[in-house]
């Protein structure tokens, strides 16, 4: 899976716009199929005009301008991290492990070792397991009502659900900062309506304490792990359903009723023809999720507790934020590309594990 | 009974997904500057705003939709061959072309970002709106791939196979029967890329390098301070163009076939 064993070495060449036309085919006139010649093909018009340029030159120039665009950032992180950060802003290029090192046992090691940085990773990781997998456990059932319904109507919902999916991670995390914070939102409709009192009665209101959910006098969701969360699991759940679609909408309904005349409940159903027949494509979109989710930058910011924010908080900082050191960033950047990278790897064994098992 | 359940459920997954969104709609229409829900005197002098008056906001608009329309168009006119180098050869090298070409919309957005960053600062083009567009084409690459490449798949054998006992060469075949046949998917690919561009943040905040801000830019930036109502028109207006690009993919294409939904049934 990883990138750079695949690339011998991707040419810097500046990738231009006008390279591009090139490569693409030109506009069709509009003319009807009856103005075919009458000839019969021989091998050198069979292959004219336009083909031709998708031949050797034009593949050649699209080999270029992916591997300059796709490729070269990432073999750029990667080299960028074994640089070494000067005085000031600036860096230069290098070949030390010391950012690694800074990483994993910190860089005054073995003297005074600290663990900072593992430990955002820890958050990182731990923040998108619990995310991707609430996604993917509610957008199950969602997903499988939905295909059941009229081709129409499912068309209604997927626009529904595009339409959500493709809204911006900022105004996402805008409105549910609205609906949780203290002064407006849920806390203060706990207070209106009496809820909190009621909590405080029954003694609810100390668990909520203990969980960190509640300041003394009314619950609070800002900052905690709920908050970071519920809004990561909110952002993906859409991919999460239209990953789990095909899947869904190719099972066999005739399979569902057989068991279910055969006298087995919905529940039996669900647990031994519907999960069976997903599980593969479960897996890999909870890993799919999973890696897009390492990378949260928004919600976490708003959402979580300083302490407990995450390495791509922390590639920010030093990338072009506050503590500016570029290589150190560049190095957080690839330890979570090989987190990432291990992950789709591991779904990737798992669901190829799982088909032949099967077949 | 259990089908009851099952529409409460849907009914219930609709709500919480349309909360924060609804939410941050109302507040749009906030008369003061708070973003107080429900909204007091609700007007609609935000969306003047927004629209025409306050030019932080109308040039990041403008940026957003140059960077979004050029971004697209960009993509899937990198997309094209390389579906096409896929679907009539089905090399191996193709197929790691279109692997290759894919592998930045699979990554955490932030790495990717990151190295786009590095790459302008080398070439000298960080914070020039150009290499915006082209670090989006980049990114959202994938999404007409997989649009065109559905498309071409679906093209029946047969339409080929008697133009080419017609004499058809295959630049006719292509004009006549692989272009029309496969427009609407690559239509479908260009407003996924320009919606998901429209939309994306991490890595324009990396390549934009604080020298222009798009709309969602804007709003991270204002975020410090505080929202106000006009930031909640940018999240209306931008609702409303994925609403109608994606309703108009419904209309006029097949959405649950792009999603992958199974043929045989309706």
């Amino acid at each position: 899976m990883s990138v750079a064993e695949q690339i011998p070495a991707a040419p810097a060449a500046a990738a231009s716009a006008a390279t591009q036309a090139e490569a693409t085919p030109p506009r069709p006139t509009p003319r009807g199929a009856g103005q075919v010649p009458r000839a019969a093909p021989d091998t050198d018009t069979a292959r004219r005009p336009w083909p031709r340029l998708l031949d050797r030159g034009g593949k050649a120039v699209l080999w270029a301008l992916v591997l300059a665009l796709c490729v070269t950032p990432i073999l750029l992180v990667m080299a960028i991290s074994l640089g070494q950060s000067v005085e000031g802003s600036a860096w230069e290029w290098s070949l030390t492990l010391r950012n690694y090192q800074r990483f994993f046992v910190g860089s005054n090691w073995p003297a005074d070792p600290t663990f900072l940085y593992l430990n955002q990773l820890y958050w990182s990781l731990r923040y998108a397991t619990i995310a991707s997998v609430l996604a993917v456990a509610t957008a199950l059932p969602f997903t499988y009502l939905m295909t059941r319904l009229s081709r129409a109507a499912q068309a209604c919902w997927l626009v529904f659900i595009l339409a959500s999916l493709a809204l911006s991670e900022v105004f996402i995390v805008m409105g549910w900062d609205i609906l949780l914070s203290n002064n407006s939102g849920l806390p203060r409709l706990f207070l209106v309506t009496g809820l909190t009192d009621w909590l405080k009665e029954t003694g609810w209101f100390d668990v909520l304490r203990e969980w960190g959910l509640a300041n003394p006098r009314n619950v609070r969701f800002k900052t905690s792990e709920l908050a970071t969360v519920l809004t990561m699991s909110y952002l993906v759940w859409p991919y999460a359903v239209i990953l789990l679609y095909p899947a869904l909408s190719r099972l066999d309904p005739a399979l569902s009723e057989a068991a279910r005349t055969m006298g087995a409940g919905s529940w039996t159903v669900a647990r031994t023809v519907i999960l069976p027949a997903v599980r593969l494509p479960l897996i890999g979109s909870t890993f799919l999720l999973f890696v897009f989710l390492l990378g949260t930058y928004v919600a976490v910011t708003v959402f979580a507790d300083p302490s407990r924010q995450t390495t791509a908080i922390s590639i920010y900082d030093h990338v072009r934020g506050a503590n500016l050191d570029a290589p150190f960033g560049a190095a957080q950047a690839v330890i979570l590309l090989v987190t990432a990278t291990l992950f789709l790897t591991l779904g990737h064994f798992l669901t190829r594990r799982g088909s032949e098992g099967r077949a | 009974m259990l089908k009851a359940a099952g529409h409460v459920f849907m009914g219930l997954a609709a709500i919480v997904l349309a909360l924060p969104i609804a939410i941050v709609c109302a507040a749009a229409l906030n008369g003061g500057r708070t973003m107080a829900f429900p909204p007091r005197d609700p007007t609609l002098a935000r969306f003047g705003e927004f629209f025409i008056s306050e030019p932080v906001w109308t040039r990041a608009l403008m940026n957003s939709i140059i960077v979004s329309t050029g971004a697209a168009t960009l993509a899937v006119l990198l997309a094209w061959p390389i579906a096409y180098l896929l679907w009539k050869t089905g090399a191996r090298a193709s197929q790691t072309l279109a692997g290759l070409g894919s592998v930045p919309f699979a990554l955490p957005p932030i790495v990717f970002g990151v190295g786009l960053g590095f790459f302008w600062a080398f070439l000298g083009g960080l914070g020039s709106i150009w290499a915006g567009i082209i670090s989006h084409a980049t990114l959202f690459l994938a999404l007409p791939l997989v649009t065109i490449s559905i498309g071409l798949q679906g093209i029946d054998r047969a339409h080929l196979d008697a133009a080419a006992t017609m004499g058809a060469t295959e630049s006719v075949t292509f004009r006549s029967i692989i272009l029309p046949q496969t427009l609407p998917y690559t239509v479908s690919g260009f407003f996924f890329a320009f919606v998901l561009s429209f939309n994306e943040f991490i890595v324009m905040f990396f390549v934009s390098a604080s020298a222009y801000s798009t709309v969602t830019l804007q709003i991270f930036n204002s975020l410090r301070n505080g929202y106000t109502p006009t930031m909640a028109v940018g999240a209306v207006t931008f609702l409303t163009v994925s609403l109608i690009v994606f309703g108009a993919i419904a209309r006029w294409g097949d959405l649950p076939r792009l999603m992958g939904a199974d043929q045989s049934r309706r």
